[in-house]
């Protein structure tokens, strides 16, 4: 390219954005404009590397159905998708939004296509009940398409259980430790039984979250209304101020190098997390593996992360779209999908399916498939408010600093319900 | 454009030319300038869309509630009003004025004393150079994760006192634990980079004043004090200046050493990490409150504004040295002590 050619590109392409800020937009702002395919934006791990080589070279059984997809850093893709939507230019065609996100774009609802609208009833009964109703907004258009689950279970060790005298094969710890007070019960049997003093878990704020999970409020409602200083809230600070209190709390933020430690040591007997953390917990105590078992969670399973798929208004062929929407969340394809990327399955029928049920070793020979399939089946439907980051942040905070600082919990409840309180009045929930 | 450029433009062309002369009286007239004025445009259109439309854009998000995408909604003054009101926001202002002065101080006299060194003769003294400005130009993200074990409760900080016989330190999980962290790794970044600027500015001292100094029997402490300090003030002031820039706008070190999957970026544990541009961060960009974020855009400007005119103010004393700057009561010692 000659340099004049380059300063006019570069140019131009600056009064373009310009252009776009102002609102002369139109539904010409997709990223995929001028080109034969439709594009994607996802963040690295959270598609099948395979299944996207093959759309890019054509999407099986929709003639001249090309899908190019452009890896965006995890963090990064909320706000990017965000600020071409808010420039109405270069907006990809289709994207994936995280679990946690796709409520806060509920404001913003005619951004996205209505998927109803292109015929998605006629493949609901393929997909998790729970998981389907989430991707609806509060309006009842339907704006997202189920991806990936994250159905949660009970981690622990067989090995400490057992030197604790406690029951220890899958089977039984289901039926020992029904709910959370049995939980903290066997916990106190581990640190006052086994040698190297376990604690029950790394910290309080994972158990904090799973009870939040279990419940189908979580801290704004449909209305708008805060309600997270009611009691499924604080029956979930209580058990997790118990804990602590009990001294059952390693006092660890996880995913650190002191995490890492404390579990490649045995020094934590439990985690209570979702499927996707297997990865993780294999890469951090690989020297663990088969010791460690999954069970039922107490008081009975949530859904703990997973994503979505959407079709942004500016896609250029919403049918192409949604047709490859279809095709990559299949339940052949969600099947494959777990068994390339551990991506679990949104749709059921994969669960049956015999490449499900091979035994992990890191799980001594246990089929995670058993516990996770009746998970995920199992979750409640949870209304997500767009809302709900600003409301739960000074609570999880606000736990931290009981659990780390000794901050006294009352005050720390205290502080939690009116920062919240205040933060939401400045974006309108009352 | 033209006529905002002409006057700028034009002088450098014609510098020891009368004032008059650069007018269009000349030959050719103003389409004389234009292919001058054509070259170094990029710079202005690029600064036109990148830099000021973005600064004038915020001004006006800082009156607006707006969630990114959908409509804005005019507020007039509230967002100022609840940041006035927001105990976070103030914590966040405490905590990075706390770790500011926490690395800052050290931070420039590390970075002299080091550059004083650079100065005398050394071998190899290029080599160090290069050593000095390394941890400037590397990632901060991986430096951050590297500094988060280090400070690990079982990590090497905490080994090394347990070696001298001390108890471990809660270095990412007390008060001043994670505020001293924080400011240990803002001074590993920056204190090559300052010590560089010094080493400049130590240079352009005239060989003699050091000649003078040795044959006067001054030892380094004195030398560095009564002769090499006082010269040095015009690059001490820029030190000091541009690190209370940096040091207001403080944000990868806390936000990757506290970032974890439930709590999110709050700064840790009592949130003795969140620092104003981290909660700017955190309102805007993860909870879609932009007009939030703006109106804390132009608060921390008001603030480094001020903190940059009392740093001059002290760092650069006045020409007579009546006023007590920092420069001014070193000279003033080193004159009294002289006697």
């Amino acid at each position: 390219m000659s340099r004049r050619r380059f300063l006019g590109a570069s140019l131009g392409g600056a009064g373009a954005g310009l252009l776009g800020l102002t609102g002369c937009g139109s539904a010409e702002g997709s990223a995929s404009a001028g080109t034969d395919h439709l594009g994607l934006w996802y963040w690295k791990g959270s598609l099948s590397d395979k299944l996207l080589a093959t759309a890019r070279r054509g999407v099986p059984g929709v003639p001249g159905l090309k899908v190019r997809g452009s890896q965006i850093p995890d963090g990064d893709i909320d706000s990017k998708v965000r600020t071409s939507l808010a420039a109405r230019a270069y907006v990809p065609d289709v994207t994936v939004v995280n679990n946690d996100n796709l409520a806060t774009f509920f404001p913003d609802e005619n951004e996205f296509l209505d998927l109803r609208e292109l015929g998605a009833e006629s493949v609901r009964n393929q997909y998790l009940e729970w998981k389907w109703k989430a991707c609806f907004t509060p309006t009842g258009r339907m704006i997202g398409f189920p991806l990936d689950a994250g159905p949660t279970a009970l981690y622990y060790r067989r090995d400490l259980f057992r030197e604790a005298g406690l029951a220890h094969e899958p089977a039984d710890v289901a039926e020992e430790i029904p709910t959370w007070e049995k939980f903290i019960a066997a916990g106190r049997t581990l640190r006052a039984k086994v040698s190297g003093k376990p604690y029950l878990v790394s910290n309080i704020g994972n158990v904090f979250q799973q009870v939040l999970l279990q419940s189908p409020r979580q801290f704004v409602d449909a209305d708008n209304r805060f309600i997270g200083d009611q009691g499924h809230v604080r029956r979930a600070w209580d058990l997790s101020v118990d804990i602590l209190r009990q001294g059952l709390s390693a006092r660890i933020t996880d995913g650190t190098p002191d995490f890492n430690a404390a579990m490649s040591g045995g020094r934590i007997a439990t985690m209570t997390t979702a499927v996707w953390a297997i990865n993780g917990l294999k890469d951090t105590a690989p020297k663990t593996a088969g010791s460690w078992r999954l069970t039922t969670m107490p008081d009975g399973p949530a859904n703990y992360g997973g994503s979505y798929m959407t079709l942004t208004r500016y896609c250029r062929d919403p049918e192409a779209g949604f047709a490859f929407l279809k095709w990559l969340l299949s339940p052949a394809n969600q099947l494959a999908s777990y068994q390339e990327m551990a991506l679990f399955p949104t749709t059921p029928a994969a669960y049956t399916d015999p490449a499900m049920h091979e035994p992990d070793p890191f799980f001594g020979g246990q089929q995670p498939i058993d516990v996770f399939g009746p998970a995920a089946q199992k979750a409640p439907v949870v209304y997500f408010s767009p809302y709900e980051e600003s409301a739960n942040t000074p609570f999880f905070q606000e736990l931290t600093n009981v659990e780390m600082l000794g901050k006294n919990p009352g005050r720390a409840w205290r502080d939690a319900v009116h920062t919240a309180e205040t933060t939401l009045s400045r974006v309108g929930v009352s | 454009m033209a006529t905002v450029l002409d006057p700028a433009g034009a002088p450098a062309a014609n510098e020891k030319q009368p004032a008059g002369r650069t007018r269009s009286t000349t030959p050719g007239g103003r389409r004389r300038h234009f292919p001058p004025l054509l070259a170094i445009s990029p710079f202005y259109v690029l600064f036109a869309v990148f830099g000021a439309f973005p600064i004038v854009f915020s001004v006006y998000l800082s009156f607006q509630d707006w969630d990114g995408i959908g409509d804005m909604r005019y507020v007039g003054l509230k967002q100022y009003g609840w940041l006035l009101q927001d105990s976070v926001f103030w914590h966040a202002v405490l905590n990075t004025f706390e770790i500011w002065f926490l690395s800052t101080v050290p931070m420039l006299f590390l970075a002299l004393v080091l550059a004083f060194l650079l100065h005398s003769q050394v071998r190899f003294a290029g080599a160090y150079r290069v050593a000095y400005f390394i941890p400037n130009v590397t990632s901060m993200v991986a430096m951050t994760v590297v500094f988060g074990s280090v400070f690990a409760q079982a990590g090497l900080a905490n080994s090394a006192l347990r070696v001298i016989g001390l108890d471990g330190v809660g270095w990412l999980s007390s008060e001043w634990g994670i505020k001293s962290s924080v400011s240990i790794m803002i001074i590993w970044r920056w204190v090559g980079y300052n010590a560089l600027i010094f080493l400049a500015g130590l240079q352009a001292i005239p060989t003699e004043h050091f000649e003078a100094a040795r044959v006067d029997g001054a030892n380094s402490r004195q030398t560095l004090f009564r002769v090499v300090l006082p010269q040095l003030r015009p690059v001490v002031l820029f030190a000091a200046v541009t690190s209370t820039i940096n040091g207001l706008q403080i944000f990868t070190e806390s936000q990757v050493l506290f970032q974890s999957t439930d709590v999110g970026t709050t700064g840790g544990p009592g949130q003795e990490g969140m620092t104003i541009v981290l909660y700017l961060w955190q309102k805007a960009f993860k909870e879609h409150q932009f007009g939030y974020g703006a109106a804390m855009g132009w608060v921390l400007f008001a603030i480094i504004a001020v903190f940059t005119i009392v740093n001059w103010r002290l760092v650069a004393g006045s020409d007579d040295d009546r006023r007590p700057g920092i420069a001014g009561l070193l000279r003033r010692r080193g004159a009294r002590d002289g006697r």
